[in-house]
């Protein structure tokens, strides 16, 4: 047995670690560190009319307090709990469903189900928002019509409803994504389990219950958790639904108040200050979840 | 710059590499025209470039077709100036100037001899881009207000073009009683500007920019007008839908909004979106406060400024200078549907000098010349306009969605919030006491 020599070892984890240290430390604990020093600072202008030139100073924690309390950013914080309160559980509650129904025996061309499912998530945001739109423009809805007709009349874009209009968006897009997901695992799950339950006499019902649900459960918390915190950074929707809905203001959701107090308003520290509090609400949601499903796993005996 | 690389930009920039490459094998350094950025998303400014490249052989402009400035523009303008690497031109609207300038973001024009064109322009425009003492800006266009309306209908039911607010109160309630579904107008809760521009017209005077800054946005005359909407609103005489986007062109479209008060360059947006209604609209002056004391107004208004980072400063403002002045150049910008020239006496003889067929062979650009002539000049913008525009977009749409919410408590709210705002920003701020 030849001896390498002390150091390669030592050397080889540092030489592939390297790479994505860098890269981590560049463009992750940089950008966190500097928002973080950038929402304790504000700035100071001299000269008539302020142009004199300006510095930046210590502002302690004045951005926290004007997010919390100067700006619609803590309603859009309680605005998007409401909105995940129902969207979290329905995505999941869908993309389970659906998972289930394509791997049901009885499934028919479940390939092409599948995909067509999956079709949605293939559609960038913004390019859905645009095409949900037009289908919640009253005149120009087909939809609408049709329930017009009916005498149900309904303008998803006008007044508080667009939240869910937003909601059904979200939804739409995401839920096949999700399903794909649970689809994969489910997929993973060995035959002659089926087969053993199909022995002791199991209906198709008791399968999911006892067999399929439980192993799928990893894949159920890791879809949860995506949703939550994609529900947090919900941006791109309002942002395209905001021209013909009056009701999707500058700080409608967490991401789009600190996108607008940063790029349109140039009040960097405060938009820093913003970003730090959401990514502290999604840490603590997410990891919230992750504990309480994690005691609920092991209590369960999943080991 | 990061750009997205068309096919036209790689053939530039093959173009441009020939240049550089050729400068190089002759030994003589840098040859050939010195090389301009402009982005700007004015319709047909292209045709102005093109044409400035034709004339100018040594100072080549390419124009980059950016998001219109509140959609993004500004955003991406302020970055790439914080980041030193913006155009040397761009597109800004007057409310943006005073933003810009704040952020260090524009050329003193002053410093570069640009007063020497100042009587080239209508001077309240001009203003504009002055902030103590410095030139930052060379004004492009404006929109005086007027009201267009449907003459067929309005004759169907009877009423003339209304002179006054109470006029016009009064045509409401007859168009809601003849049509139910139709109304003389909407009440545009997410586009705070047109509001803005009512106030104008009423006398407000919002902002001064003398030593210190000055805000005093819920003035008697603006109370004054948010009250009398409020009172149309409650009635139900008007329509509260966002202006200006689809909903609303099918509203114009389909004759269910009969009037509106709307600035020049708004007559490219109805011809181009209710193309059915050609021959049916007129345009009278906007209905008054006081009809001893005619008064106008404006909305919108943009100007070329010349970005900090440029390294051609002096072409930049005669790039500007021309782009505004320039028979030719005013011509395509018309054409383009860019609003009222800043350029002083550019009306005459120009596209906009015709009787015009969609508006039923009416000179109608004699109502918004005249219409030019009577705007309070003294208007000033802030260095938080963005931010006050948007307060009051959510202002206004809390007032038309929750049951007691009203334009006068929006009014209110962005006093306390635009001072707030700019003391938050370092700057000193000149406020009435709470009314």
């Amino acid at each position: 047995m030849s001896q390498p020599t002390p150091s390669a070892p030592r050397r080889a984890p540092l030489l592939f670690l390297g790479p994505f240290a860098v890269l981590f430390a560049l463009f992750f604990v940089v950008p966190i560190v500097y928002a973080l020093w950038q929402s304790f600072t504000g700035v100071r202008r001299t000269g008539p009319l302020g142009l004199g030139g300006s510095r930046t100073v210590f502002a302690g924690l004045s951005n926290y307090a004007a997010a919390l309390t100067q700006t619609g950013f803590a309603a859009s914080l309680l605005r998007i709990l409401i909105f995940g309160v129902v969207v979290v559980p329905v995505m999941i509650v869908a993309a389970t469903a659906l998972a289930l129904m394509l791997d049901a025996a009885s499934a028919r061309w479940p390939r092409f189900f599948r995909a067509v499912y999956f079709l949605p998530y293939g559609i960038p945001g913004v390019i859905a928002s645009i095409l949900w739109s037009f289908l919640y423009l009253p005149g120009l809805s087909p939809i609408l019509e049709v329930l017009g007709k009916l005498g149900i009349d309904v303008d998803p874009l006008g007044g508080t409803g667009v939240l869910w209009a937003i909601a059904n968006i979200v939804i739409w897009e995401f839920a096949g994504y999700n399903m794909l997901v649970i689809v994969a695992q489910l997929q993973s799950v060995p035959g002659d389990l089926y087969d053993a339950a199909r022995v002791d006499g199991a209906n198709a019902w008791q399968m999911i219950w006892r067999i399929k649900l439980p192993l799928i459960r990893p894949a159920v918390v890791l879809t949860t958790v995506f949703t939550i915190i994609g529900t947090l950074q919900l941006f791109a929707e309002p942002m395209v639904l905001k021209r013909g809905a009056p009701a999707i203001t500058n700080d409608y959701t967490p991401n789009v108040s600190a996108y607008n107090q940063a790029f349109t308003y140039n009040n960097y520290g405060l938009a820093a200050a913003e970003a730090v509090l959401l990514a502290l609400a999604a840490f603590v949601l997410s990891f919230g979840f992750l504990r309480l499903v994690g005691r609920g796993g092991r209590a369960g005996g999943a080991r | 710059m990061a750009r997205i690389l068309g096919a036209h930009r790689i053939a530039a920039a093959v173009v441009a590499l020939a240049l550089v490459l050729s400068g190089c094998a002759g030994g003589g350094g840098r040859k050939g025209p010195i090389e301009l950025t402009f982005w700007s998303w004015v319709p047909g400014i292209d045709k102005s470039v093109a044409l400035w490249n034709r004339t100018h052989p040594g100072v080549q402009v390419h124009l980059d077709q950016i998001t219109a400035g509140a959609d993004g523009g500004y955003a991406k303008m302020f970055s790439a100036v914080k980041a030193g690497s913006g155009p040397d031109v761009a597109q800004v609207e007057y409310w943006a100037i005073p933003a810009f300038v704040l952020e260090g973001g524009l050329v003193d024009l002053s410093k570069h001899g640009v007063r020497q064109y100042q009587n080239r322009f209508v001077p309240w425009q001009w203003n504009q881009g002055v902030f103590n003492g410095g030139v930052y800006a060379v004004p492009q266009a404006s929109g005086p207000m007027a009201l267009y309306y449907r003459a067929d209908l309005f004759a169907k039911y009877g009423l003339k073009p209304p002179a006054t607010w109470a006029d016009y109160a009064k045509a409401a309630a007859v168009i809601k009683q003849k049509d139910p579904t139709a109304s003389i107008g909407t009440f545009p809760p997410a586009n705070s500007q047109w509001f803005i521009s009512l106030a104008w017209q009423a006398g407000a005077h919002w902002f001064g920019a003398a030593d210190k800054w000055s805000v005093d946005i819920d003035d008697p005359a603006t109370q004054k007008v948010a009250s009398y909407w409020d009172g149309l609103r409650r009635k139900g005489l008007v329509d509260t839908m966002p202006d200006v986007q689809t909903g609303w062109y099918k509203a114009v479209h389909d004759g269910k909004i009969l009037a509106w008060v709307g600035p020049q360059w708004g007559d490219a947006l109805l011809k181009g979106n209710a193309p059915n209604t050609a021959g049916k609209w007129r345009v009278a002056p906007m209905p008054q406060w006081d009809p001893k004391h005619e008064a106008s107004s404006n909305w919108g208004g943009s100007s070329s400024a010349v970005l900090r980072g440029t390294t051609h400063p002096d072409e930049a403002m005669q790039f500007a200078v021309w782009l505004n002045t320039d028979r030719g150049s005013i011509n395509d910008l018309i054409a383009g549907g860019y609003g009222w020239p800043a350029a002083a006496g550019a009306l005459k003889g120009s596209a906009l000098d015709h009787p015009d067929p969609f508006f039923g062979g009416q000179r109608y650009n004699d109502v918004f010349a005249d219409a030019d002539k009577h705007i309070d000049t003294g208007w000033r913008w802030i260095p938080t306009t963005m931010s006050l525009i948007d307060t009051l977009n959510t202002g206004f749409t809390n007032a038309i969605t929750s049951p007691h919410g009203t334009f006068l408590g929006a009014v209110r709210t962005a006093q306390t919030t635009t001072v707030r705002d700019m003391r938050r920003k370092g700057l000193q701020v000149v406020a009435p006491p709470e009314r």
